[in-house]
């Protein structure tokens, strides 16, 4: 075989691979971008309203991802740490009742740090993890503390609806000021569904097993959570004078 | 021009990940397809971004860059051109460090191992193995510019 003919054999094959080549990147590049299209599209059947498995592989690890949500100065000289429902009675009851109060007098003038993690009875409260996530999807956009009250102002409206009250958690976000494309976008995902099912996790190791579990420092509450007057005792006890 | 190749495939698969990645950051998509929480924990970290860029778009960003590189340099024309050699190998070195970064973060802040980022962080590495030969390239691109044009 002559040279020339060489040549032109080699770059018949080179032609040929880079046909090859090519085909194969489209295959790559249509498959892919039909999966990212398929996934946008598929909104509703990824809702997290459950807890996730989670892959801790330690109590650190569980610490890490477990977190609340903060009110006041952390300098403060009282802790209170509250775990909480969405769809708890008793949780609406001291959401409503108790915490204006709470942080009237204690929380806005520097004297209790509050944390709020989440506890959702998923067993018996459909909406409860649902809820929070869309609590979460809130604090996203900084407007946590003004959906909790919405959301606990309004229980009594969507606690018992029999499918997850998607629409009105909605309806709840616009009127908390929230952008509701990017909220829809977050709660009918399932962002956040560690956090909340971590912060279920932690409240299971700490031994919690109601909600709302309130406590003051190191102190755990009693059914005196209900009573505003037992609540300012126990904590100008604890310090917050 | 095989290891160019693989250099565009292997981009390609990062440019698309990458995108999903964005996609997920900026609200668009459902759920994030993951298996164990743990894209969404990585996700959702503080060291999820990075300069004040979400770190998806800085891979969909590094990603496409590695690859049109690598498709001009599969181009007659810029076979021997210094300047693509210089550009795939500065990319895949930065791009392989990030990662390799990244991966540390995962292992040893989060404690979360993100599906996705550790496909992504093993595209970059094989970015990098096929971006060796470049380094002949680099040293030849002169002279086979001339070879060429003449």
């Amino acid at each position: 075989m002559s040279a020339k003919r060489r040549q032109q054999k080699n770059a018949q094959a080179g032609a040929k691979n880079m046909k090859t080549f090519y085909v194969l990147l489209a295959v790559v590049a249509v498959v892919g971008i039909g999966a990212i299209v398929y996934s946008m599209n598929r909104t509703t059947a990824g809702m997290a309203t459950a807890p996730v498995e989670l892959s801790m592989s330690s109590a650190d690890s569980l610490l890490q991802t477990a977190r609340g949500v903060t009110m006041g100065s952390e300098d403060a000289p009282v802790r209170v740490i509250v775990f909480s429902d969405f769809q708890c009675g008793g949780c609406g009851a001291w959401a409503n009742r108790i915490e204006p109060n709470l942080k009237a007098e204690f929380i806005d003038t520097g004297k209790v740090h509050y944390t709020r993690y989440d506890f959702p009875l998923v067993s018996i409260h459909p909406h409860a993890f649902l809820a929070a996530r869309a609590a979460r999807c809130a604090e996203d956009q900084d407007l946590f503390w003004e959906y909790h009250d919405i959301m606990f102002a309004n229980q009594g409206a969507w606690m018992y609806s029999q499918s997850a009250p998607v629409d009105q958690f909605t309806q709840y976000a616009t009127e908390a000021g929230l952008n509701a494309e990017e909220f829809t976008g977050c709660l009918r995902s399932d962002r956040h569904a560690d956090v909340v099912t971590a912060n279920a996790l932690l409240a299971e190791q700490l031994g919690v097993n109601s909600t709302p579990t309130v406590y003051v420092g190191q102190r755990r509450l009693g059914n005196e959570w209900q009573d505003y007057d037992a609540v300012r005792a126990v904590i100008q006890a604890a310090g917050g004078v | 021009m095989l290891n160019r190749m693989a250099i565009a495939l292997f981009a390609l698969v990062g440019v698309l990940i990458s995108a999903y990645m964005t996609a997920y950051k900026l609200g668009l998509l459902g759920t994030i397809a993951c298996g164990t929480g743990g894209c969404e924990t990585v996700q959702n970290s503080p060291w999820a971004v990075f300069l004040g860029l979400p770190v998806p778009m800085i891979g969909l960003v590094g990603y496409g860059l590695l690859m049109v590189t690598a498709l001009l340099g599969l181009q007659p024309r810029f076979e021997y051109d210094r300047r693509v050699a210089v550009v795939l190998l500065a990319a895949a070195v930065i791009g392989a460090a990030f990662s390799a970064y990244l991966t540390y973060l995962e292992a040893t802040v989060i404690h979360a191992w993100c599906r996705w980022c550790i496909v992504s962080a093993v595209l970059a590495g094989l970015i990098l193995l096929f971006s060796v030969p470049e380094l002949t390239r680099l040293r030849a691109g002169g002279d086979d510019l001339t070879d060429e044009v003449s």
